[in-house]
């Protein structure tokens, strides 16, 4: 892999590629007109769907409607990472069918980095106006008091739970590099997400473990988000979530890579 | 139309389906697993709504619902939009516009042999896990025969709202997001993510006026026997949209088509 770069470089090199990917972008003006509209719109039926669940039912599992709205809100936050900056996955599979993969391969810059970098999805932005709204709101009926500590615990936890999502992605992308027509793999892991915002504590048993640690959608709300909601009596793994998450990733990315290499060795 | 034509379509579609056995593996575990987070947040949402009963649904009744509500999402899904696309960019849909058959009825037959493939996989296994977690509740009887008819009627107006959907695309050369906003409004307006039976008063009203509750809720209910009219009315009102939908679509496609603007191909 050649010599190892700074941070430094490859954070020039990202601005440099982020430019001329909004500047194409730019070019189809209606398509991101319409994207953005969609997005706020699958958030606002997002938000309808809630809506409806809590004129029915007053709360969820001991949650009431300003805590559920909590875990919503840092959900939509959490999950912006992954709809802004890797993005490029849902592209994979074409690329590794067609042959077109091949041209990041010769670069002499690290093949994950440089197949994200190639897209950064703007209409991540709305959701996160949408989820930073939400949070703000329910933040301020359940009267959390806003300290230098909680901000910087409600950074952490957000950075934690957003390497989840990322890592979930990762490997239902780099699936295609073993399982042809894995299109759907990561359809129903993005599906998942959506019952990310619930409280994981309505998990019994085995899917329990399964949805913590295997298709880890507990992290993306839950575990983190108990660190400021009880902050005197969270369970040890939300305390753990970053550094579980690290591992995911670490994890992920060692999976995708080595999807790389057997790409390479195959020369398809 | 020879149907021998129609035929051989649905076998090729049948054929290509079956060839990604490993994704199809896949698709089917994650639908299982996808059964499991719903059944475990319906499950909460009553444990602590304290009554059994809820607009006149139980926990069994919504959990059927929901459930064969997925089973049928993924049966009914189409890529029209994105197919068409893609046929666009390439200038492949030249070709498909000169096949001598018409083009609204090639795309239909060609993702026939996809759909019976889905149905034996994803629809019937779903049926019977369902059968076996709540003892039989789904009544086995007439309506068996009025849930076939209406899930023929169902994806005929599917794939209505998909053509016209696709047909917009050619005016906008934007897919990613015509799409999310069509699947966001059929998925919730048809009752498919909450039972239309737990919507506002009002909102139930507009709903009842709209063709996406005949893709979800009137297959279910007429399944669940969880119909408030008799079963012929709720089928007639699914014909009226077969027929206003197709209508609509043929004639703004027929308008479209002469815009279509391909490079190459």
């Amino acid at each position: 892999m050649g010599k190892r770069r700074g941070l430094l470089f490859y954070l020039s090199i990202y601005r440099k590629i982020l430019i001329q990917d909004l500047k194409s972008k730019m070019s189809y003006r209606a398509d991101f007109v319409i994207s953005t509209i969609g997005m706020v719109l699958t958030n606002v039926a997002g938000f309808i769907t809630f809506y409806i669940l809590f004129s029915n039912f007053p709360s969820i599992n001991g949650w009431d409607y300003h805590h559920m709205l909590f875990l919503y809100g840092f959900s939509l936050i959490a999950l912006t990472p992954v709809q802004c900056f890797f993005d490029n996955n849902w592209n994979l599979r074409f690329m590794v069918q067609s042959g077109d993969f091949i041209k990041y391969c010769f670069r002499p810059v690290n093949v994950f980095f440089y197949f994200m970098s190639e897209v950064f999805d703007a209409k991540g932005l709305g959701q996160l106006a949408f989820g930073i709204g939400t949070l703000v709101y329910a933040w301020s009926h359940i009267g959390i008091a806003v300290t230098f500590l909680t901000m910087a615990k409600l950074i952490l936890a957000l950075f934690a739970a957003s390497l989840f999502m990322i890592s979930i992605m990762n490997i239902a992308a780099a699936t295609c590099f073993w399982i042809q027509g894995s299109g759907y793999v990561m359809v129903i892991m993005f599906r998942f997400k959506d019952y990310a915002k619930y409280p994981a504590s309505i998990f019994e048993g085995i899917f329990r473990i399964i949805f913590t640690f295997i298709i880890p959608i507990a992290f993306v709300a839950y575990y983190p988000s108990l660190l400021i909601l009880e902050p005197d009596s969270f369970p040890l793994l939300s305390i753990l979530s970053p550094v579980i998450g690290i591992i995911f990733f670490i994890i992920s990315y060692l999976f995708w890579m080595l999807g790389v290499k057997k790409y390479d060795f195959t020369g398809s | 139309m020879n149907p021998r034509k129609l035929i051989a379509l649905t076998r090729a579609g049948i054929m290509e389906s079956l060839q990604f056995r490993l994704g199809t593996f896949c698709t089917l575990i994650g639908n299982l697993l996808y059964i499991v987070l719903v059944y475990f947040l319906w499950k909460a949402i009553y444990a602590s709504s304290g009554s059994d009963t809820v607009n006149g649904m139980t926990f069994s009744d919504t959990m059927i619902y929901l459930v064969l509500a997925t089973a049928l999402f993924n049966f009914l899904e189409m890529f029209i939009v994105w197919d068409m696309s893609r046929s666009i960019q390439s200038g492949k849909i030249i070709l498909d516009l000169l096949k001598p058959m018409n083009y609204r009825r090639y795309t239909f037959w060609s993702y026939s042999g996809s759909h019976v493939v889905l149905f034996v996989l994803t629809f019937i296994p779903t049926f019977i896990v369902v059968m076996i977690i709540t003892h039989g509740a789904i009544p086995l009887g007439f309506n068996l025969l009025w849930f076939i008819v209406s899930t023929i009627l169902a994806l005929v107006i599917n794939f209505s709202i998909e053509m016209l959907v696709a047909t917009v695309c050619l005016y906008t050369e934007s897919t990613w997001g015509i799409n999310i906003v069509k699947e966001t409004i059929v998925l919730l307006l048809s009752g498919a993510s909450i039972p239309l039976a737990f919507f506002p008063e009002k909102l139930r009203r507009i709903v009842s006026y709209l063709p996406f509750r005949a893709v979800y809720d009137i297959p279910l209910s007429l399944l669940l026997k969880k119909n408030t009219s008799c079963e012929i009315a709720l089928i007639g009102l699914q014909a009226i949209w077969v027929v206003v939908l197709t209508a609509a679509g043929i004639i703004f496609w027929n308008i479209s088509v002469r815009k279509i603007t391909v490079n190459g191909g």
